[in-house]
């Protein structure tokens, strides 16, 4: 499984739900595409980057976690200075600065599993039109995720098969096989998902995760669990 | 949607995920490709339009919760407000056009050449054009660079992506002659 970006800690921004952090990020985000004085910028931006040391992590590690937003950020100033003028880009820049000091802010104090639940929880509306189906649609986020080590795995394999029998490791030599045998793999593990009975009643208490795990590990006796 | 169109487009989104952990290939002037379009496109050619296109929803909404599943490890809501998130929105209609093309025109062709140089016009329709269209309109407007400014900051990486639409065609028409999967 991939690990999310969040991390654990008691900051105030921590303790704060996730649903008002977003709704609070997207007005700020909105209201500064509307700000275009460049001093009141770079003030946006330092305060918003004291909110994001106010959660514990250290300059440093802010650092390294932004380097490469933080680059696209400069190559995007550098082209506004060469193409458009200096003072578009002294607006440019501290925005895009505040926008992605703001939005770790929010990344590094949410857990993805508090996400997940905001997610579902705003699909419900959604749900109750008939619209979408939030078991299924957390059903595949689930299994997306379980994917990914079986894609590297798989791959790493046919490489080694290949180079055994003297192949060279050529592209489409790879993405091929990898792909017909994946969804193989995608198809049974869809079959015992259905074998297990998703989706779940209302009222059961399996949550989707235990489907995927289940049909993940290659159990393929359903019944005969207690 | 049935369970297994569910599990076809957890398998094409994880995909784009996996493609993502393959180190970048730097081009010449220093620009990194990746190779998480090449996923996007193989969504569309393969899977068809909408289930195409869900994949890379999937994508957006790993990313929304925070996990690192794009190259170079991004996620978090910080990429939607970045000014490259276009080209990341632009995924869906892009491998929904794809999938869209691809369902038309394989149909009406026979032949190995035929069908990837068909495929590969449906890719580089679906996978660059569209891509491109919405990634520059949103670099245009956020960076107030202006359209042909923005289009020409992108160019470098038009190459890298015409070689992955050619690639994407070749793997499409070898994995369906395998598999028999309807676009849908």
């Amino acid at each position: 499984m991939i690990d999310g970006l969040g991390t654990t800690g008691t900051s105030p921004l921590h303790r704060l739900a996730p649903g008002p952090k977003l709704a609070a990020l997207a007005a700020i985000a909105t209201a500064l595409f509307f700000l275009d004085d460049a001093r009141g910028l770079v003030v946006a931006a330092i305060a918003a980057l004291a909110l994001l040391r106010s959660t514990g992590r250290s300059f440093g590690r802010i650092a390294r976690d932004l380097a490469l937003p933080i680059a696209v950020i400069a190559a995007v100033g550098l082209a506004d200075l060469v193409f458009v003028d200096a003072a578009t880009a002294a607006q440019v820049v501290p925005r895009l600065l505040a926008l992605a000091f703001l939005a770790h802010a929010v990344v590094t104090t949410t857990s993805s599993a508090a996400l997940l639940d905001t997610f579902e929880r705003a699909l419900m509306p959604f749900e109750r039109l008939g619209l979408i189906d939030a078991a299924r649609a957390s059903l595949t986020l689930s299994l997306a995720l379980r994917f990914v080590p079986l894609i590297v795995e798989e791959a790493a394999e046919i490489r080694a098969a290949q180079a055994a029998r003297g192949l060279g490791s050529h592209p489409i030599a790879v993405i091929v096989p990898l792909v017909v045998r994946t969804l193989v793999r995608a198809e049974r593990v869809a079959e015992a998902i259905d074998a297990r009975g998703f989706p779940p009643p209302r009222n059961s208490n399996t949550s989707r995760r235990e489907f995927v795990s289940e049909a993940t590990t290659g159990n393929d006796h359903p019944h005969e669990h207690p | 949607m049935n369970t297994r169109d569910i599990g076809y487009v957890a398998l094409f989104a994880a995909l784009i995920v996996a493609l993502g952990i393959v180190p970048a290939i730097p081009l010449a002037a220093g620009v990194p490709i990746t190779l998480q379009s090449l996923g996007v496109m193989l969504a569309g050619l393969i899977l068809g339009p909408k289930r195409g296109a869900l994949a890379p929803i999937v994508v957006i909404a790993l990313v929304a919760l925070g996990l690192p599943v794009l190259s170079g490890g991004r996620g978090g809501v910080g990429v939607f407000t970045g000014p490259t998130a276009g080209f990341l929105f632009g995924w869906v209609a892009g491998a929904f056009v794809a999938g869209f093309l691809a369902q038309v025109l394989d149909q009406r062709a026979d032949g190995f050449v035929k069908r990837a140089v068909l495929l590969s016009l449906a890719a580089i329709l679906g996978g660059i054009v569209v891509v491109y269209l919405g990634g520059i309109l949103w670099l245009a407007f956020f960076t107030k660079l202006g359209l042909t400014k923005a289009f020409t900051v992108s160019l470098p990486f038009i190459p890298g992506d015409l070689a992955k639409a050619v690639v994407a065609a070749l793997v499409t028409v070898k994995v369906r002659d395998a598999l028999s999967i309807e676009r849908k």
